[in-house]
């Protein structure tokens, strides 16, 4: 397992141009967000000119592995900090960056037409985004605890920072209570690391596969450490912060948040637990229980939303126990049910984050077009803004997991892992998810299909928005038919082909 | 033995200190004594020899978490009076069983590292620091589960933070301790950046809360 995670033992330390790559993709969006900071893109099409760069950069990183899993050390004054370069963290990079250029897309005609904020505080929008886009790919590449903390705890505060940016009453109480709990997250997480930095005198996570012994020292720090992530992740039943954070932000903050910033909590979690505890299957499988609540309760939750993006937000509780099925599919099975699962869990995080990010990007283009955020409010939709209804659509074939897309491939894979397991109440778990999503997005078709509506004034929505969402929609839709490449990225993780 | 000496009296006044910031029921007052707790551990710092430390916790946990904080208050150089909305709020603190009961998570986690660290704690050298973290933590626990009001909630982040540090450099050997000072300086900014964020948030609802209540008022009078 830990050879899939790309944690090889024998460190090298990074070459000059191993190291200009790796600064390349950390270093450019920062520098692109500060350049948006100061430059304001008003339109699309210089945001999509300059934001090819990161993505270049991430090929080069691609040429510098070429396929093979490196573990790199970079000296800093007394420390040596731990890089891995894998097919895992590749894709993870490219999904980041694929998000992340759908999002800002976006946003320039967003915060023209939609947003009423002073300009001064839209200006902060970008730079944050740049530093977003860093500290995720700093926590996708870190192979030790000191890179991991630092990662989660940028990213914390500057997705704190961005969820304050409308600057409206409910937007602000939301992201104080947001704020309370990514510090209190950040707190279980150090104390966490510091049990294991006194008992094993290392921080890189290969070292501690090696040196770590089962113990309560060990089982106390494991739990500190996945509940302060957890916590972050919105996982069940710490996520009744969701929905409001949701809310109130931006909607291509609500597409990078739901898409990615959760994620990364959960990957870092997972990470820990397959390099810490990766035998103990009865914690796994408690792990499992929280999974399986959430399916059901988030599903039964945004069945019940009234509001479009709460059931959006609801949905992402939901889809996110699918993840943590990961637990006790991964933690303390046999190799050939984790090699299934492990694919599965993967691509189910890729299809979700497109997806999800599709579908805030639709929502966010129906509220901006009837100027109510109910769902009720839609009746009519279907004849006003087809367009928007169906990338809602195409998204919400991917969330629900019918072929061919790629969230039925993702969801296909953990069926047969659970099956390979004999863990059969998985299978119950991923029927009801896959109902009750089926169930909330129908939903909101059989709103936006009431003809007798009364003609309410509605506003156009601007053709370059609706084409961002279309276009990720379909990316959710077609990259199941292709899915044998991002799978092949993944088992080359291992080194075992 | 001066040195054994200090080190009782540091963590004395360490732990007396941290216990005045969580439970003044004055919050003007309350913030005073965070920077005085705060220039205290830059002290310790370093008087244990990590004068890096010392001074990164004099800039950022005394002088910027503490100037937040006041910010928050809504006292500065130029107004004495506290004229935040918040600044007024005495909590009132629950009956007392309710805050025994409270008391219980703390301890259970306190518990919880003891056990944990039941075989690693004895050869290390400073046992008095440990406990002084494990003290701290202890503290701001309580403190985190009995009050809600946010300000006192950042107090409590912040002593927390420190006892974590204090457990974290009592655990690392001489060759963990760049890495140790590596999170505990990372820790630092971010509790500096988190106060920071929840001060700024606090006066911002303050303004919205005040337009809205003129608004209000004007509305009234016009009717």
């Amino acid at each position: 397992m830990i050879e899939r995670l790309g944690l090889v033992s024998n460190a090298l330390p990074a070459q000059a141009e191993e190291l200009a790559a790796l600064g390349g993709v950390l270093g450019l969006p920062l520098l692109l967000g500060l350049l948006g900071g100061l430059a304001r893109p008003a339109r699309g099409w210089p945001v999509a000119v300059v934001g090819v760069l990161p993505l270049l950069a991430l090929g080069w990183l691609f040429l510098q592995v070429a396929g093979e899993g490196r573990v790199w050390t970079v000296p800093l004054g007394p420390l040596s900090l731990y890089w891995r370069v894998n097919g895992l963290a590749l894709l993870m990079l490219l999904l980041t960056q694929a998000i992340l250029l759908a999002s800002a897309l976006y946003a320039p005609t967003y915060l023209r037409v939609d947003v009423q904020a002073p300009a001064r505080r839209q200006a902060w929008f970008w730079p944050l985004l740049g530093l977003l886009a860093t500290s995720l790919s700093l926590i996708w590449l870190a192979a030790d605890l000191l890179l991991l903390y630092f990662g989660l705890e940028l990213m914390g505060l500057v997705a704190v920072g961005l969820m304050l940016l409308p600057g409206k009453a409910d937007a602000l109480v939301a992201g104080l209570r947001y704020l309370l709990l990514a510090l209190i997250g950040s707190l279980a997480f150090l104390l966490g690391i510091a049990l294991l930095l006194g008992a094993w005198g290392r921080l890189d996570l290969a070292g501690l596969t090696e040196a770590a012994e089962p113990g309560p020292l060990l089982w106390v720090a494991v739990a500190l450490l996945s509940a302060g992530l957890l916590l972050k992740a919105a996982a069940f039943p710490l996520h009744a912060w969701l929905a409001p954070v949701h809310a109130a932000a931006w909607t291509p903050i609500s597409a990078l948040h739901a898409g990615l910033v959760i994620k990364a909590s959960f990957f870092i979690a997972l990470q820990l637990w397959l390099v810490l505890t990766p035998r103990s299957a009865p914690a796994a499988w408690l792990v499992g229980g929280l999974a399986a609540a959430a399916v059901v309760w988030g599903g039964v939750m945004a069945w019940r939303a009234a509001k479009l993006k709460d059931m959006l937000a609801w949905s992402t509780v939901s889809q996110l126990g699918y993840l943590l099925l990961g637990f006790p599919l991964l933690v303390g099975t046999d190799s050939t049910v984790a090699a299934v699962a492990w694919e599965g869990t993967w691509l189910q995080l890729a299809a979700h984050g497109i997806a999800k990010a599709a579908m805030f990007l639709a929502a966010g283009n129906l509220v901006l077009a009837t100027g109510k955020s109910h769902l009720r409010e839609l009746a009519g939709a279907s004849r006003r803004f087809p367009l928007a209804l169906l990338s809602f659509g195409i998204a919400a074939i991917s969330l629900v997991g019918l072929p061919p897309s790629m969230g039925f491939t993702a969801k296909w894979l953990l069926l047969n892992a659970a099956l390979m397991a004999g863990q059969w109440i998985w299978l119950a778990v991923l029927a009801a998810g896959t109902l009750l999503s089926a169930a909330y997005v129908f939903r909101v078709f059989r709103y936006s299909f009431v003809e007798d509506a009364p003609s309410l004034d509605f506003r156009p929505v601007p053709w370059s928005m609706d084409a961002v969402a279309l276009v990720l929609a379909l990316a959710s839709l077609l990259l199941g038919l292709v899915a044998e490449w991002p799978l092949s990225l993944l088992r080359a993780a291992g080194g075992e082909s | 033995m001066p040195s054994l000496l200090m080190e009782i009296l540091l963590v004395a006044s360490l732990l007396l200190l941290g216990a005045l910031t969580l439970f003044n029921r004055h919050l003007v007052r309350a913030c005073t004594w965070f920077v005085l707790f705060a220039l205290t551990v830059s002290f310790s710092w370093w008087w244990m020899g990590f004068p890096w430390l010392a001074s990164i916790e004099l800039l950022l946990g005394a002088v910027l978490t503490g100037a937040f904080l006041f910010h928050a208050l809504g006292v500065g150089p130029t107004a004495k009076r506290p004229s935040g909305l918040l600044a007024g709020w005495h909590d009132h603190p629950p009956p007392r069983g309710r805050a025994l009961m409270r008391l219980l998570p703390a301890l259970a986690m306190l518990a919880m590292l003891g056990l944990a660290l039941e075989d690693l704690a004895e050869g290390r050298a400073s046992v008095a620091l440990w406990s002084c973290g494990m003290g701290l933590l202890g503290l701001g626990l309580w403190a985190f589960a009995l009050h809600r009001h946010l300000i006192r909630r950042l107090l409590g982040f912040n002593v927390i933070g420190t006892g974590i540090f204090l457990i974290l450099v009592s655990l690392a050997d001489e060759t963990e301790r760049a890495a140790a000072h590596g999170l505990i300086i990372t820790g630092l900014v971010v509790a500096m950046l988190g106060t920071a964020l929840g001060a700024l948030l606090i006066r911002r609802l303050e303004a919205l809360e005040a337009q809205h209540g003129r608004q209000h008022a004007a509305g009234g009078h016009a009717i």
